[in-house]
């Protein structure tokens, strides 16, 4: 006999998202689906029709997570489309503000999973582990991108201003400081993953990983040929879960794929683990690989060199990609700027690629363990939202066929 | 009290003759400031910097005591010095931050650092605000039109601009003009009208050169902060003073002209709320 069993919202994490889990009679999951419920944002509509420069500052307001790779994502779609070429200086810049983005983001991460792993005797410490790491990482994102959250110094062309010898100075002695003290928080980290003792395989699957690049991203390994896009209704089996789906579902070469963490280390570390624990190991490695080259951009940064490239706003219509890293995986933006206005902007964001991995990969083991196969994603829904609800009443979602945001 | 809360007040001018070559008056912002980097009170200081356009002044992040002598003087235009607080501390680095304002400017920026929306860590890293009196302030172009139309001088040949005993001065490198303040008005920016604040109330310190004779300030020490960093650089030389009482015009003189701009000032404010206008009080 098979039971449902429903997780609505799935919790602490960003956004709303249902799980569903048809279980056998041991509980087991024989059939796992996750999929978004978090009303749509539209910003891609909001952007089209004004100036090229109202994109990044809109659509870092996709989500209040990772603004920092939609603002990034925005900006090299920008970029690409007005054929600029970003300065070293800026392009360095945007990729310190992303490492130190990608340290933060993944301790606030493990603030969110700490009550999964961590023993109530060492709770304190994680926590403390957590919001030191934060705070130094932070002060990075201020300086350099001029607000934590929203960053302002992000510009089309590069970046407002360089920083001043002074805050370079700073920023690398910080960073330094924080060195041997990220070392010991990601030893906590993964040993307390490990102590948990998860069952061996949960969460593991075997669709491909998808990545461009270990820490920044890079439009040229995103080959827009490969991608395809399906509405929800044509993936889900269950038309209960299809009509609700808030989300559209993309594949690569035709299959769904997992980005992130552990994606990245995979295509560019040799890192060939799976599974929940995997993910945990490789999002708390790459905490270590983002601060050292954040420390090397500061060592190598030329704070007198030029930040931002100068650029004219026209455009030819070319269809521009910034394809950006983000903490939770690859977050692509397209534009096309034509008249000196958008005409077309679409965000494919990060946790819309794993959503429909997610589900199954929660199959194979008891259903409790299904939130802990979710959580391993860190996902985040908001930007993920694609398709309206149209009817409240049985909250189905807008038709294929209609607009699609 | 009609000069705000304060410690001291004294007549002061700087001892170095760098300084009182090119300040406005005592030489007591450039002074204190270059001090407070000196003693590394402050990294950095935001001050009214050269602009591109000749006597418009563009806000700068100083770093050095160079760059600190290269913005001295009054530019009688407005310098949005507030503006630039966020990037000094962001993009420059700087976490313990001087800065020179006039009271509105300051109000604004003590505003800031109690409601610090869209400034956030700003707020504790201002370590210095050095106040200048402030009776009212001209947009751009009403300086340019006044110098150019009333006055008959080409504002490129402008080396000085000051405000003293009832006139507007304007020095050139060969000559000394001036017409009568009363030719100014209607020339001021409108917000000066309902402004009550002419001895910058809420700064650290506040100096400007009403009370004292011709090349000295009067400085207000108003907070703790303020007064001490003050007599240090006195104490070290950066400063001479004298006792108010042994100066003309005197103490007198500032406080009739602070009892002035608010009497004047308030009755405008009344008016504007008979007629159900609004004001930033
Ligand atoms: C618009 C205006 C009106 C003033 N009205 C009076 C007055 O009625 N009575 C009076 O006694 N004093 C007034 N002052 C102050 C006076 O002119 C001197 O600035 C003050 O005495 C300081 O002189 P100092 O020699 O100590 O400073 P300096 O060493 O010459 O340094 C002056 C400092 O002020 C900064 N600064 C210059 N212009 C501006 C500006 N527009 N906004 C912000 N910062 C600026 C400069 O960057 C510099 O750091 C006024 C100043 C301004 C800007
Ligand atoms: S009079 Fe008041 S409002 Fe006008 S510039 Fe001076 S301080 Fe500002």
């Amino acid at each position: 006999m098979s039971e449902k069993i429903v997780i609505s919202p799935t919790s602490r994490q960003e956004g709303h998202a249902e799980l569903v889990m048809e279980v056998d009679d041991e509980g087991i999951v024989t059939k796992g689906r996750y999929f978004s419920i978090t009303p749509v944002r539209g910003l891609e509509k909001i952007v089209t029709g004004k100036a090229p420069e109202t994109a990044p500052v809109i659509t870092q307001r996709i989500c209040g997570v990772c603004p920092i790779p939609h603002t990034l994502a925005s900006v090299e779609a920008m970029d690409d489309s007005l054929d600029i070429e970003v300065p070293k200086a800026g392009r360095q810049l945007r990729e310190l503000i992303l490492a130190a983005h990608h340290v933060n983001s993944h301790a606030i991460h493990q603030f969110l999973i700490a009550a999964d792993f961590v023993p109530e005797n060492l709770m304190a410490a994680a926590i403390n582990s957590v919001s030191e790491v934060r705070k130094t990482a932070q002060y990075v994102v201020d300086m350099v991108g001029g607000e934590g959250i929203h960053p302002s110094e992000i510009r089309i062309g590069g970046m407002a201003d360089n920083i001043s010898e002074l805050a370079r100075k700073k920023l690398y002695a910080r960073l330094k400081q924080l060195k041997p003290k990220l070392d010991e928080h990601v030893d906590l980290i993964i040993g307390l993953v490990a102590d948990k003792g998860l069952p061996e395989g949960l969460g593991v699957h075997n669709q491909p990983t998808l990545a461009t690049h270990q820490i920044y991203g890079d439009r040229n390994e995103f080959d827009l040929e490969r991608f395809t896009e399906i509405m929800p209704e044509s993936w889900y089996d269950d038309p209960e879960v299809a009509k609700r789906a808030c989300s559209t579902i993309p594949l690569y070469d035709g299959v769904n794929v997992e980005v992130g963490p552990r994606a990245r280390a995979v295509e560019y570390k040799g890192f060939n683990e799976r599974g929940v624990v995997a993910q945990h190991v490789a999002r708390a490695l790459e905490q270590k690989t983002a601060l050292s080259r954040a420390i090397t951009i500061l060592d190598e940064l030329d704070t007198s060199a030029p930040a931002r490239a100068d650029f004219d706003i026209t455009g030819t219509n070319k269809l521009g990609v910034g394809a950006i890293e983000g903490p939770r995986g690859m977050d692509v933006h397209m534009a096309q700027v034509a008249n000196g206005k958008t005409q077309f902007y679409s965000a494919l964001v990060p946790t819309t690629w794993n959503i429909p991995t997610m589900g199954p990969a929660t199959e194979g083991f008891h259903h409790e363990f299904g939130p802990h196969v979710i959580r391993a994603y860190d996902p985040c829904l908001s930007c993920a939202t694609h398709v309206m609800v149209v009817d409240d009443e049985d909250r189905s979602i807008i038709k294929n066929e209609m607009v699609r945001l | 009290m009609v000069l705000g809360t304060y410690k001291e007040i004294v007549s002061a001018r700087a001892t170095d003759k760098e300084i009182q070559n090119v300040s406005q008056d005592g030489g007591i912002v450039t002074g204190l400031l270059a001090y407070a980097l000196d003693e590394k009170i402050i990294e950095g200081a935001v001050v009214a910097g050269p602009g591109e356009e000749f006597w418009k002044p563009e806000p700068m992040v100083a770093m050095t005591a160079d760059e600190i002598i290269a913005a001295a003087g009054t530019k009688y235009t407005f310098s949005p010095n507030v503006m630039m607080l966020k990037k000094a501390v962001r993009q420059y680095g700087i976490e313990k931050l001087g800065t020179v304002a006039i009271p509105c400017q300051t109000m604004g920026i003590r505003k800031t650092q109690s409601y610090p929306f869209g400034v956030r860590f700003l707020a504790d890293k201002i370590k210095l605000l050095v106040g200048i009196y402030c009776m009212e302030n001209f947009p751009f172009a009403s300086l340019q039109t006044f110098i150019s139309e009333k006055m008959g001088i080409d504002p490129t040949l402008v080396e000085k601009m000051d405000i003293g005993k009832g006139k507007f001065w304007v020095y050139t490198q060969d000559d000394v003009f001036n017409i009568p303040l009363k030719e100014t008005h209607g020339y001021e920016q409108d917000g000066c009208n309902v402004c009550l604040d002419y001895t910058c109330e809420l700064a650290d310190l506040a100096t400007g050169s009403v009370g004292s004779p011709d090349g000295w300030s009067t400085v207000i020490t108003r907070t703790e902060d303020g007064n001490s960093i003050f007599q240090q650089a006195v104490e070290t030389g950066v400063f001479e003073t004298k006792d108010m009482a042994n100066v003309k015009p005197g103490l007198d003189l500032l406080e009739k002209l602070a009892a002035q701009k608010k009497d004047k000032n308030q009755k405008t404010i009344d008016k504007r709320k008979e007629m159900g206008l609004p004001v930033p009080y």
